[in-house]
């Protein structure tokens, strides 16, 4: 398509003579002869590129008239042509909101000239708007992967052949802090040395992704189980210089997972009295046909004794399931502490003399009632008092071990149970993953399940633990627990 | 009139075992645990035996070992009813092995194919 050429003059003539001329050079033109055409036709949807204008008309002040026109037509190139005299002023005024100025009368060398220089501009400029619109394209690109990077709501790192993190999402710095630069397996594991089995480093080994489920712990402490991917990142020359781990959290799975687990495992602990009961049941109701059909009411009665009692057990067990799956309630009772240590200390003590450990008891000298489920509580507090026991005949450091077990009350109403030991202690990711669930540090003779139920009955009970460890110098569990139920 | 040892140590069972058996025309008596059981089997000398596997005292296979020893008792035909599964494999000489609840009218038909 011709660039659009506007010839403004009031000398009809002269303009006609010019657009003969311009018309040739492969230019469409326009042509007006007074201020109004002009501005009607600046109105109108045809826009000139290039606008060779005489502003010198016999109604208007030419310096208004051309700033009026630029206005309209800002994109245009400008040539301004006029009489030598007015021709200065005009320049100083309008200065380099036009291309070029040329004096009356116009030669046709000049005036080509003018026209090639806005050729070249008109050029330069329709690169530079379409530059423009791509670096625009570009950014907007840019911060929509950003976006990406940053709302997938997952753990991103990119990480070098150290483990070195160089770049994170939002989510990790929000959960994990802002910590670039530092060790993968220092922020998400708080280890020293690199994982056994990294992914990222089995991704750096073939090219390909990895998957992995990991067990890391947030800047605030709390555990998370995550499913991580990883995959490579190649140069130009397709080397791997970096690999991006994406690590997905699934904890609120793996809850209701163990949940179904432990689910599962007391279905399986109880099928056997299930079963016992089940042929009772069976029993009862031979002896209530038989007893019916025989007329034996003695017989009738104890059979009715015997079902109802069965239906009565099966009921509650029944319920007990139901229970469990709405995760149980504590069943809060009075308790003297004293009987509570007593009869936990009646368990460890025989094992604590088989293992030639001292098992030291301290309890407050007054008496001391506290609303708790006794045998959750108990159970829990043995659980601990089993690891310490487990602690110290592990370690071989010491010929003898000793372990203390202490309660007493706190100036804010709560219970604490103090159960220290000399034994192996726990470097920091036992520390911090031991209360997750099939978590072991002692590989085949532990079950995972133990501090797991402790922890949750702990947590069920208001209260909470604290630990203190220390490799070969042993552990420090202090568990305090509210001393009344504070549910109404 | 043939006699039977039930040893069980839930004394519901027991007792349904018992007058199910008395019901059809046998003599039984009962024993709660292991010990009392071996006892009874020598005072009594059964023509059959049912035997739990899981016993307060000791564990079914162990106590039919000790049974197997004695040459009064060994022959003794032995019916496993059991809570536990995979329990046919505990007693491999058991006539037959009931899983708990089990079809009484099974067990009576085994128990009359047995000692008649």
């Amino acid at each position: 398509m011709p660039d659009i050429l506007f010839i403004i003059d009031h000398d009809r003539e002269l303009a006609q003579a010019l657009a003969v001329y311009l018309r040739r050079q492969q230019f469409e033109i326009l042509l007006a002869d007074s201020g109004k055409t002009t501005m009607e036709m600046a109105h109108s949807a045809s826009r000139p590129a290039i606008v060779l204008v005489d502003p010198h008309f016999p109604e208007t002040d030419p310096l208004a008239f051309l700033q009026r026109l630029k206005d309209r037509l800002p994109q245009s190139q400008f040539i301004i042509y006029g009489p030598s005299d007015t021709l200065e002023k005009i320049m100083e005024t309008f200065n380099t909101s036009a291309l070029t100025y040329i004096r009356k009368p116009v030669s046709s060398v000049e005036l080509d000239f003018a026209l090639k220089k806005a050729g070249e501009w008109i050029a330069i400029e329709a690169k530079h708007q379409k530059i423009t619109n791509e670096i625009k394209e570009l950014q907007s690109a840019k911060i929509l992967l950003q976006q990406l990077f940053d709302e997938v709501p997952c753990y991103i790192t990119v990480q070098d052949r150290n483990f070195r993190v160089t770049a994170t999402n939002r989510l990790f710095k929000r959960d994990f802090g802002n910590d670039i630069g530092g060790y993968c397996y220092q922020i998400y594991k708080h280890r020293d040395t690199p994982c056994t089995h990294c992914p990222v480093a089995a991704t750096f080994q073939d090219g390909r992704r990895h998957q992995t489920e990991e067990i890391v712990t947030a800047k605030s402490g709390t555990p998370y189980h995550v499913l991580t991917w990883t995959a490579p990142i190649r140069n130009e020359a397709g080397d791997i210089t970096q690999v991006m781990e994406m690590a997905t959290n699934i904890t609120q799975i793996r809850q209701l997972q163990d949940h179904l687990t432990s689910l599962g495992l007391m279905l399986g602990s109880m099928s056997h009295g299930i079963k016992g009961m089940l042929t009772a049941l069976d029993g009862g109701i031979y002896l209530l046909e038989t007893g019916i059909a025989r007329q034996d009411p003695a017989r009738t009665a104890k059979a009715f004794d015997q079902v109802r009692k069965m239906v009565t057990q099966i009921r509650k067990m029944v319920l007990d399931i139901l229970y469990f799956t709405k995760s149980r309630e504590l069943q809060y009772q009075k308790v003297v502490l004293h009987d509570l240590v007593e009869s936990i200390s009646a368990v460890i003590q025989p094992s604590a003399n088989r293992h030639n450990i001292l098992f030291t008891i301290t309890t407050p000298p007054e008496p001391v009632t506290m609303e708790i489920d006794p045998d959750r509580l108990r159970e829990a507090l043995i659980n601990f008092l089993e690891n310490a026991v487990d602690a110290c005949t592990s370690d071989q450091h010491r010929k003898s071990h000793h372990i203390l077990f202490d309660a007493r009350v706190t100036g804010d109403d709560h219970v604490c149970f103090e159960i220290s030991d000399d034994g192996l202690g726990m470097d920091r990711e036992t520390k911090e993953k031991m209360f997750t669930l099939f978590f072991s540090s002692k590989g085949s003779s532990g079950t995972g399940l133990g501090l797991f139920i402790a922890n949750h009955v702990i947590g069920q009970h208001g209260g909470a633990i604290q630990v203190e460890s220390e490799i070969n110098k042993g552990s420090r569990f202090i568990i305090c627990i509210p001393r009344t139920n504070g549910k109404p | 009139m043939k006699k039977i040892l039930i040893i069980e140590d839930d004394p519901a069972v027991s007792d349904y075992l018992k007058t199910f058996f008395e019901d059809n025309g046998y003599a039984a008596f009962t024993a709660a645990n292991a010990q009392s059981g071996y006892d009874l089997a020598k005072q009594e000398q059964p023509d059959l035996i049912t035997l739990d596997i899981e016993l307060p005292d000791e564990w079914g296979p162990r106590f039919y070992r000790k049974l197997a020893g004695d040459k009064n008792l060994k022959n003794t035909p032995l019916i496993v009813i059991s809570g536990l599964s995979g329990n046919k494999y505990a007693v491999t000489k058991a006539v037959a092995s009931l899983s708990k609840p089990f079809d009484r009218n099974e067990l009576l038909k085994i128990v009359k194919e047995t000692i008649g």
